[in-house]
């Protein structure tokens, strides 16, 4: 910030002295008007003083200009400026801020692939692409059930062999065997195991990569002539093998919540802003898990939508809870949903997690920028999250992992406690990123635990509410993309009576609109 | 009277605009202002500086439009950009001496408007210097540096490489001061390019740009000729005139200090040429008028489907990449956001996209030649029947005609040349205001409606809003909770305005207090004319005496207590069955309408419904906010009858959305149809209500509390009977002999005694009780004397929800003496 200066004005003539900060920004008319009030002078001196007073500043900016930038022009006559550093600092802040100087940057595989499909999915390609990737997960999902049963056997075959041995161990089995029939179970066990799994990676990234080459090749078709290619491919099981017992009485009843209820709020005191809230009982993984079963041959609606937004500026997040080591055995079940089909747009979710925790120790071990943990932890704090993305969930794209701890379990924590602040920045960071959809855990947390009693919810809820009005009002002034659609989520076993009590409180807390009535 | 001249007057080659676009500094972490409160966002702090940019009008610079604010700090400029930039030519086409001479004091004539107004150009350059058809220049993208707050708003550094002073660079990228002279610099070298007609330094990159620049400080000759010579110029550079070297020596000085200010360069002898003809400009005593402006233009292109953000994104400015490649990977509790790279789209790129404005002619194509000249006063039948019959918009909706281009055009072009005549067609400007009000025009609109004078100006400098009072703290506080939705008034420069038009209200009206409050009030006024705060103080100043005289009293009790009362007496005059409602629940005013009144709606309503409320208001009387507030009880009435008192608390404690253009409809309807004495007040402003002795006078507090039914005034009543007795139905209480001498005409009998008040039963009334039941929707007035009970019996009346009921103030002897008289006598006939 510049300084400011004072400069002493002096009138000879009417006899008194007034300081002014020099650059003086406001009007002089008026500080004419100040000094005549001030030292009771006559008011037809006005013009007169103005003048003088408006040539006293001009004169003072003058100087005061005159003292900076000469001053520098000095300095560098006197070889104190390195010309040198100075150019280089230049040079380095319009390369990083004006396109003109920036590195010349094509658009990466990913933003061209992003185009492509986005196009392509708002397009009448848009269903035979669904119907390809349900069919890529078709077959994935077969694939996996094979293994599985083939381990499954494998584990059977072997129990039993042990069974067998370990009830001869009494005639001519000796432990030491027992011990080499164990290690050798296991030797095959493992063998199968990743044979298999590397047999499924295999299937897993041809897919991906004639899913790509696919929706490229298609994109090119589609601008020459928009007609449609049929995807053709080894990969796709017998479409129509069961084609008619795919019944449509059971979609609706899939990843539907157990109980629900919805609102729509609005905040600010004069200009009010709309927003959807929604309280939902459910399994949290209901999000994430696409439903199937071999009766479909249909993809679930669902993925529909959450196709259509992927690379839009309205996409779904939703929180989830985990523990401060990234990628821990918390996020196993996560993990798993992921992995059930091909991931035709991101990194796998082990690669993403594992390239977070490479930031964030190329973080924590670099005491040049200053972070205040202490840098010999790697683990995370509670209230910390990280992100990860995904194409391949029912309905969600992005997933906040949040970092909590047993503290939560308590019945007093308040609004300051770090999980709520973490939420904050949670609702900062969708502001921001334009995700405005979100799903987060009304009690924080995904399952009933036995302290969680009537009492202990309502008072959880009531926070939870409260602060995210306060964070939803602060954020209407971020300048981001707004929240449209909120989502409260509650455990799948929670009560009647509690799920009720939770859909009374919040109308008492956000302003619910009225129904418009037609007459 | 073509077709085709029409859109010649549109088709002016300088009326065409076009737009730049940013991102400002995003707010790093969490921070907080000294307040407390969030930090203001960048973006929101330029479009704040950036309107004072709207007032600069000169030849010689492009005129400021608007600015723009998209999501995620994203900043859009538009501004007039019209011609060629002076980068185009130079080297493709050879400048005359003349010709330059004449660029040179356009250029100095430019900035030196701008330095005086303490704006520092920064970026001037020959790109930045467009020359017109008419060979004069105007300088573009002037406000940049200036609105970004010396760049302190902007990651990227404004400045173009080539021509920025070396002092500039010495101070590196972070030192940001506006001193004047780097424009001067930056002229010199515009001027070199021009005389050499040379790209300078084209082949260099950027690097090598900064240290040429820098290395002309060890330059001990003139910078102007090495520049010649290291160009092989030399020859040029001899051939040139020697004054014109010299003035382009003397703006290469390396010392800041000894470059010459801009007016010291325009009094050099050089530009001895033009000094006459400028003289001869400035000697013109009146104010010019233009039937339109570019701003006008802009607006109107707007209207017909202008959009400056597709614009640019059409025209890849505006590229987005889509969000969900460039997420964070990781946010720590602290607020530190790890992995997440720049995005390429956030740089500054600083071309410049001209707005197309075919549709713009299209629309406007058919209309004819007469309607930019629109006849004010016209006595003449033929004239004005030669005059194409008016654009037809009446019907529509307020909202559907303030979005109709072709109709805005008619009512701008007609408004602006009204305002120009004003304070003489001030009458004309009320009877068009009646219709609607042109939102482009508003602020002016107002002012003239609410008789601001032209001194105005005056009156506000010589306000003191500087010296610290008792009431800074409160305004302090109140400031940044007051229509802070709106980016304006969110701005710093917001903040600052109403503060000190707030303090200026509480140096110049002493007898008053600041209420809390006073700042929704200010809001819509700052807001229409932010680029004048005199005049939205002046607007405040004769807004205040006319709706809210007394209210800011420092005992306003009284006042507020009988205008509340007021408010009850008109629900239970238009509507006694929510009267009866709301009484029987004991849901009064006091619980809900003190902020509405007060503030005058300001505080309840977002601007955008505010303006429309007031746009009708400042047409009507100091009563009309009560038909306002009838009227948002008549919406919610349903809910409000079918809810106890607690559902009611609630209902209002944050009023539910209101449909405006129904409330300000049913309320200019009330407002009509109720006689004036209706809502007479004791404590309205004599100014704007004169009365006589048959006017409702001196009525106490105490005596107006006990009364539930409204009184109406003789003179009121008077009129009924001369003029709309068909609309009123006297009913006469005093006792039937007293009416038998002597009766106001027309009028029924129904002596007070002879009703049992004991069941609400309008049988109760005797033989007419018919004539009441019936009585649509006329006014009753109930007359007596001072010997009969003038309170039970209009109660009574309400009580079995008759509407309009109302009691003739004084009674019955002060008809007595009218001329000619209005009774009669004996038994009606």
């Amino acid at each position: 910030m510049l300084e400011q200066k004072y400069y002493l004005y002096t009138n000879d003539q009417h006899g008194f002295e007034y300081s002014i900060l020099i650059p003086y920004d406001d009007s002089v008319e008026e500080l004419t008007h100040i000094l005549i009030i001030k030292y009771s002078l006559p008011i037809y001196i006005e013009k007169d003083l103005t003048a003088h007073l408006r040539a006293f500043i001009d004169d003072r900016t003058r100087d005061y200009y005159k003292e900076l930038s000469d001053d520098i022009i000095k300095k560098r006559k006197d070889q104190e400026i390195n010309i040198d550093g100075i150019t280089k600092e230049w040079e380095k802040v319009m390369r990083e801020e004006i396109v003109e100087f920036g590195e010349k940057r094509c658009a990466s595989d990913e933003e061209l692939f992003a185009t492509a499909y986005h196009k392509l999915v708002h397009s009448p390609a848009l269903e035979t692409m669904l119907q390809l990737e349900h069919m890529y997960s078709k077959t994935v999902r077969q694939k996996t059930e094979e293994k599985n049963t083939l381990i499954k056997n494998l584990s059977d075959s072997q129990t039993e062999e042990m069974n067998k041995a370990v009830d001869r161990l009494e005639q001519d089995m000796t432990e030491l065997k027992i011990n080499e029939l164990v290690a050798r179970h296991y030797e095959t066990h493992s063998l199968l195991q990743g044979e298999l799994s590397s047999e499924l990676d295999t299937l897993k990234e041809a897919q991906r990569r004639e899913y790509r080459e696919w929706i490229m090749q298609m994109l090119e078709q589609n601008e020459a002539d928009s007609s449609l290619p049929t995807p053709s491919s080894p990969f796709i099981p017998n479409a129509d093998r069961d084609f008619q017992s795919s019944g449509s009485e059971s979609i609706h009843q899939i990843n539907s919540p157990l109980m629900e209820e919805s609102f729509t709020i609005h905040l600010g005191s004069q200009l009010k802003q709309m927003h959807n809230i929604r309280i939902l009982s459910a399994n949290v993984m209901d999000m994430c898990t696409i439903q199937d079963n071999e009766r479909f041959s249909q993809p679930t609606p669902q993925l529909l939508q959450t196709a259509l937004g992927l690379y839009s500026n309205d996409l779904s997040g939703l929180v989830l809870m985990t523990d401060n080591k990234i990628g821990s055995r918390l996020t196993h079940d996560f993990q798993e949903v992921c992995q059930r089909t091909t991931e035709f747009h991101f990194s796998h979710v082990e690669d993403q997690l594992e390239k977070i925790s490479n930031v964030a120790q190329q973080y924590f071990k670099n005491p040049q920028i200053g972070s205040p943990r202490n840098s010999n932890s790697e683990l995370l704090q509670t209230g910390d999250f990280y992100m990860t993305k995904h194409s391949n969930l029912a309905q969600v794209h992005v997933i906040f992992h949040m970092v909590t701890d047993d503290t939560l379990r308590g019945s007093d924590i308040n609004s300051r406690h770090p999980v709520v602040l973490g939420l904050r920045h949670i609702l900062k960071t969708a502001c921001s990123n334009d995700i405005t959809s979100l799903t987060i855990p009304l009690l924080l947390q995904y399952e009933m635990t036995e302290e969680m009693t009537i009492n202990w919810c309502e008072k959880r809820a009531e926070l939870v509410f409260k602060c995210v009005k306060g964070f939803m009002i602060e954020m209407a002034s971020w300048g981001g993309s707004e929240l449209k659609n909120l989502q409260f989520m509650l455990p799948d076993d929670i009560s009647q009576a509690v799920f009720t009590s939770m859909t009374e409180m919040l109308p008492r807390i956000f302003k619910v609109c009225n129904p418009k009535i037609l007459k | 009277m073509t077709v085709g001249m029409t859109v010649d007057l549109l088709r002016n080659s300088q009326l065409k605009f076009g737009a730049i676009t940013f991102f400002a500094k995003q707010h790093k972490g969490d921070t907080c202002g000294s307040n407390g409160l969030p930090l203001t966002p960048n973006s929101i702090i330029i479009i704040g500086r950036a309107q004072f940019l709207k007032t600069i009008n000169s030849p010689f610079l492009c005129e400021f439009l608007d600015v723009i604010r998209g999501k995620h700090e994203r900043t859009i400029v538009v501004s007039q950009y019209c011609g060629t930039p002076l980068a185009n030519l130079v080297e493709k086409h050879t400048f005359s001496h003349l010709q330059i001479k004449k660029i040179a004091y356009q250029i100095l004539q430019g900035l030196s408007l701008l330095h005086s107004l303490k704006i520092v150009h920064r970026c001037l350059s020959n790109e930045n210097i467009l020359l017109q058809d008419n060979d004069n220049i105007k300088l573009f993208n002037y406000g940049l540096y200036y609105m970004t707050d010396n760049g302190a708003l902007v990651p990227f550094p404004v400045l173009d490489v080539l021509y920025t002073a070396p002092e500039v660079y010495l101070n590196g990228p972070n030192s940001c001061y506006p001193d004047p002279k780097v424009d001067i610099w930056s002229s010199g070298i515009c001027l070199a390019e021009l005389a050499l007609n040379k790209s300078l330094w084209s082949s260099l990159n950027l690097g090598q740009r900064i240290r040429k620049i820098l290395s002309l400080l060890q330059v001990n000759s003139s910078i102007f000729e090495k520049i010649a010579r290291e160009h092989n110029c030399y020859e040029t550079y001899l051939n040139l005139p020697q004054d014109l070297k010299e003035i382009i020596e003397l703006c290469l000085n390396i010392y800041p200090s000894k470059r010459p200010t801009c007016n010291e360069l325009l009094s050099n002898s050089y530009f001895n040429d033009f000094k006459l003809e400028n003289d001869e400009r400035d000697r013109k005593p009146w104010r010019s008028f233009d039937i339109f402006t570019i701003k006008e233009l802009y607006h109107w292109w707007q209207l017909t489907g202008g959009d400056v953000y597709q614009e640019l994104k059409k025209q890849g400015l505006i590229r987005s990449s889509p969000p969900i490649l460039s997420l964070p990977s990781l946010v720590l509790i602290e607020g530190s956001l790890l992995g997440q790279e720049r995005n390429p789209a956030t740089l500054y790129d600083p071309r410049i996209v001209q707005m197309p404005l075919d549709m713009l002619y299209q629309r406007f194509a058919h209309i004819s030649l007469p309607a930019f000249y629109p006849l004010i006063h016209c006595k003449s039948e033929i004239i004005s029947n030669a005059d194409p019959p008016p654009y037809d918009a009446t019907g529509l909706p307020l909202v559907i005609k303030e979005k109709d281009p072709e109709y805005q055009f008619h009512r701008i072009i007609l408004f602006r040349r009204l305002l120009h005549g004003y304070p003489f067609t001030k009458d004309l400007i009320i009877e068009e205001a009646q219709k609607d009000i042109p939102p482009l025009l508003r602020g002016e609109i107002w002012a003239a409606l609410l008789n601001v004078n032209s001194l105005y100006k005056m009156d506000y400098l010589r306000l003191d809003k500087y010296s610290h009072t008792t009431t800074d703290r409160q305004i302090e506080v109140d400031i940044p909770r007051c229509h802070q939705y709106n980016e304006l008034l969110s701005s710093t420069e917001g903040h600052k305005k109403l503060k000190r038009i707030l303090k200026a209200w509480v140096y110049k009206n002493a007898q008053y207090v600041y209420w809390q409050g006073l700042d929704s009030l200010t809001a819509p006024f700052l807001y229409l004319n932010f680029n004048d705060e005199a005049k939205a103080f002046a607007c405040l100043s004769n807004f205040v005496p006319k709706f809210l005289h007394k209210f800011f009293l420092k005992d306003n009790a009284v006042i507020i207590e009988e205008y509340l009362w007021k408010f009850s007496q008109l629900i239970a005059f238009h509507d006694p069955e929510l009267a009866n409602h709301l009484h029987e629940i004991n849901f009064y005013p006091q619980l809900f309408a003190i902020p509405w009144f007060l503030t005058l709606f300001s505080h309840v309503f977002p601007l955008y419904k505010i303006l429309h409320l007031w746009d009708k208001l400042l047409l009507c009387d100091s009563s009309f906010p009560l038909h306002i507030g009838l009227s948002i009880l008549t919406q919610l009435r349903d809910k409000l009858l079918t809810s106890g008192f607690n559902e009611c608390i609630l209902l209002f404690s944050d009023l539910p959305e209101v449909d405006i253009e129904k409330c300000v409809l049913s309320s200019m309807q009330t407002y009509t149809s109720t006689p004036k004495s209706i809502t007479n007040r004791e404590y309205e402003n004599e100014l704007f209500h004169q009365k006589n002795e048959l006017d409702i006078t001196g009525v106490k507090i105490e005596d107006l509390k006990k009364e539930l039914c409204p009184r109406i005034s003789p003179n009121d009543v008077i009129d009924f009977v001369r003029h709309r007795p068909e609309k009123a139905l006297f009913i006469d209480i005093r006792n039937p002999t007293l009416f038998l001498r002597c009766s106001l005409k027309d009028s029924i009998n129904i002596p007070f005694s002879s009703v049992s008040f004991s069941e609400k039963l309008l049988g109760n009334l005797g033989p007419h009780c018919n004539l009441v039941k019936s009585k649509g929707d006329k006014v009753v007035v109930v007359i007596g004397n001072s010997d009969t009970d003038l309170e039970r019996f209009p109660k009574f009346l309400l009580q079995c929800n008759v509407s309009r009921v109302c009691v003739l103030h004084g009674g019955f002897n002060v008809l007595i003496p009218v001329t000619p008289t209005v009774l009669q006598s004996g038994m009606p006939t």
